[in-house]
């Protein structure tokens, strides 16, 4: 006798309208805004481009041929790799930090929201000057602490080894909207779980592990994906540091994808190479992120799956 | 499912067909010019424009009667500029950096200037100096309007060398050792970081100077990048001595970048410098602080122990597609006659009047211009040392050599800024630092020129 099993409906029909109707906005953007340039550049990538006359003339795989042939371009997404891999967990575990603290405040939470969110409402060139100013390696605010402790800091924005940490530093300044994301998830933690293993002898370190991270695991999850999404396309604050005018020392050292693929389209008219750098770095992330989502899916819990 | 992504490679390469099969619209056309345009004008530049430029833009506009500005006053950006070309917005005249020039020339987006000149009845070489005209020269022809040459030389910080017995003369780059004697009587440090610099050469900032003007050649035939060129060397090398003698690069960069140099704590009044390379400006960044400070300059000599100068500026460019590029060359030229800069000389000598400084000159990039304005507003200001100061940049001006124009001109200032970084950190020799930064702007240069 067969068996017949209903499968469950995941999701149902007002939920998925509702999901639609939240995100159509972005779509709509996306759209109109984002889609037909994201097409034209494909259509770049694959020929030569003369800015003067406006012609486009088919180059077949030429492009993607010739990053093969560039080591700036080897070097640029090894740079960003790096950074990718230095900033994204420091990031994480800085957001984390800060989202935990502010979920513990109770007097002035307001406040103290406020004042940890101020960091992303600033314009990235004020705060990369004072980046400057803090990141100095002789009289900056970052090696003065240092020396506190009896270390002598690094020639942070000279030395080419501290570039990229110099950069992850900066970064750190801005992860208050990632803090603000785990804040929310923090905050929807149910308070009865702690309760309970408070009553089985259960101490904060036991409670977080244990708890907070699989109950914040979706927060989690995303702030991963768009971190790194975020750390492949750095360009601002590497451009502010370092790449601001051609009087300021710098090295290869702090020269990531992102800036590179300018340089190529606006300093050498290079349309095809810099698009088609563009869509490498596209299939490099949408792999990393499909690989993100296989490994996310076991361990990330979903309060509302059914 | 699996067919959607071969359609959309297919339709990529019918719109790529079609793209390549559109016409060729131009880009090297180059337009006559009417001495007496009409219509409207679309000008981008004068970004945060001082009471020199309104005094110039006002005159402008009265040589162009019948002819509607429209002003865009925001610095140059190439990225606006492509998106602007790309989409057809053209402007009718751009102000940019001279080191771009040739780039665009290069590319067929900016178009030359011969005709404009001739309508208007203008020889370059007569209005500007040669080494200005030079900056602008692309394949033999003239491809923009310079304005400006405000050339470096070595300004003094005689509280500094008074105190250490250092003379005037010894601030020489052309007698190394004398030079490096000096920086260290006047060089000091505390935990060994730099307090006072005797020297500070502007290693990035002034790395024409100290290449070019050390006999260097960084541009060859056709504006190809000549980085390493064995004669660069020298300069490359003299500069290490300079900063290995004061802390090495990176604590004199960090000292350096430290510097407030445009207010009352600057490294003169501070006396964080017993020397300093300055361009022209600079003096009259210090003017205020006339009472406190003793200044005094020498000029920068080269290897062969003769005055040298070497400096870029400004210039206006007229695009290929410019919709009327007869009102763009008129006002462009209008910008820069002496009728302009005699405007600009009034208003810069009200401004100074008003705020009781010293009116140390304006250097427009024409000898006749420059002449006239010092004749009737640069007067002794009754301070010597500043009065020696101006003069000594007058005395350096006409000294000056060109970098000459590169279609590489970003990449190739990027290129060397990279190779004296590595070079004086100690990160490569000269010659493979240099060596490198050719190869690298070889590439630049054969992506433009498509070579």
């Amino acid at each position: 006798m067969a068996q017949t099993t209903l499968k469950p409906r995941k999701y149902n029909r007002r939920e998925a309208l509702a999901g639609y109707l939240f995100i159509s906005p972005w779509i709509i953007g996306f759209l109109i805004f984002t889609a037909g340039t994201m097409v034209y550049s494909l259509v770049i990538s694959f020929s030569r481009y003369n800015l003067a006359t406006n012609v486009m003339r088919p180059a077949g795989l030429d492009n993607y041929r010739a990053l093969l042939d560039d080591p700036r371009v080897a070097t640029s997404l090894g740079n960003t790799l790096f950074y990718a891999v230095l900033a994204v967990p420091l990031e994480i575990c800085f957001a984390l930090f800060l989202a935990l603290l502010l979920d513990r405040a109770t007097r002035g939470a307001g406040f103290f929201r406020t004042v940890y969110y101020l960091p992303k409402m600033t314009p990235m060139v004020a705060t990369a000057s004072i980046f400057l100013l803090l990141l100095n390696g002789n009289s900056g605010a970052i090696n003065q602490g240092l020396r506190f402790f009896g270390i002598h800091g690094p020639q942070w924005l000279v030395d080419p080894a501290w570039m990229k940490p110099s950069i992850v530093i900066m970064s750190l300044w801005g992860v208050s909207g990632t803090m603000v994301i785990f804040l929310a998830a923090l905050k929807n933690v149910p308070r009865d779980l702690y309760e309970v293993a408070s009553l089985d002898g259960a101490g904060p370190v036991r409670k977080f592990f244990s708890i907070t991270l699989p109950m914040i695991s979706g927060a989690m999850f995303f702030n991963v994906i768009i971190l790194t999404i975020y750390a492949f396309q750095v360009f601002d604050q590497a451009f502010l540091l370092f790449w601001r005018d051609q009087n300021n020392a710098t090295s290869e050292s702090a020269l990531f994808y992102a800036v590179y693929l300018f340089q190529q389209a606006f300093r050498e008219f290079n349309f095809g190479f810099a698009a088609a750098m563009a869509w490498v770095l596209f299939v490099i992330l949408l792999v990393l992120s499909i690989i993100q989502v296989k490994l996310g899916n076991r361990f990330v819990y979903y309060e509302g799956e059914r | 499912m699996r067919t959607w992504p071969a359609a959309f490679l297919a339709a990529t390469v019918l719109l790529t067909t079609a793209c390549g099969s559109s016409g060729d619209n131009g880009g090297s056309n180059a337009a006559n010019f009417d001495p007496n345009p009409t219509g409207t004008l679309s000008a981008w530049g004068f970004d945060n424009a001082d009471d020199v430029g309104k005094a110039r833009m006002d005159y402008a506009a009265k040589q162009l009667t019948g002819v509607k500005i429209q002003m865009d006053q925001t610095g140059f950006d190439a990225q606006k500029f492509t998106t602007r070309l790309a989409s057809g917005n053209v402007p009718d005249v751009v102000q940019m950096d001279r080191e771009y020039v040739a780039t665009y020339a290069a590319q067929g987006l900016i178009q030359p200037l011969e005709k404009c000149f001739s309508a208007n009845k203008v020889d370059p070489k007569e209005r500007w100096y040669p080494s200005v005209v030079g900056d602008v020269t692309y394949k033999n022809q003239v491809w923009a309007v310079p304005q400006f040459y405000q050339p470096p030389a070595i300004l003094l910080n005689k509280t500094v060398m008074d105190a250490a017995g250092v003379p005037a003369d010894d601030i020489d780059p052309s007698q190394p050792d004398k030079l490096l004697a000096a920086v260290a009587k006047m060089y000091k440090s505390s935990g060994g970081v730099p307090t006072t610099l005797g020297f500070n050469p502007q290693a990035t900032g002034q790395a024409y100077l100290w290449i070019v003007g050390m006999g260097g050649k960084l541009v060859g035939d056709n504006g190809a990048p000549t980085l390493d060129d064995p004669s660069n060397v020298y300069g490359l090398e003299l500069l290490k001595k300079i900063t290995d003698a004061q802390g090495g690069f990176a604590k004199y960069k960090s000292f350096t970048d430290a510097f407030d140099v445009f207010g009352d704590k600057n490294q003169f009044v501070k006396n964080q410098v017993g020397a300093e390379v300055d361009a022209q400006w600079y003096p009259n960044v210090l003017s205020p602080y006339q009472s406190t400070l003793k200044l005094a300059a020498v000029p920068f000599k080269g290897k062969d122990g003769k005055p040298v100068t070497v400096a870029t500026g400004s210039s206006f460019v007229i695009p290929a597609k410019a919709k009327n590029p007869s009102a763009g060359c008129k006002w462009a030229l209008a910008l820069t006659d002496e009728g302009s800069w005699d405007a600009a000389g009034a208003a810069r000598a009200q401004t100074v009047q008003q705020k009781h400084s010293i009116n140390t000159g304006l250097f427009t990039g024409s000898p006749a211009a420059d002449k006239s304005l010092r004749d009737k507003y640069v007067k002794p200001s009754g301070n010597p040392g500043f009065d020696q100061v101006i003069s000594t940049f007058y005395d350096v001006v006409s000294t000056g050599k060109s970098v000459g124009s590169s279609p590489a001109g970003q990449a190739l200032k990027q290129e060397l800024t990279n190779a004296i970084t590595a070079a004086l950190l100690g990160q490569k020799s000269a010659q493979q630092a240099l060596a490198d930064a050719q190869k690298a702007t070889m590439t630049a240069y054969k992506n433009v020129t498509g070579a």
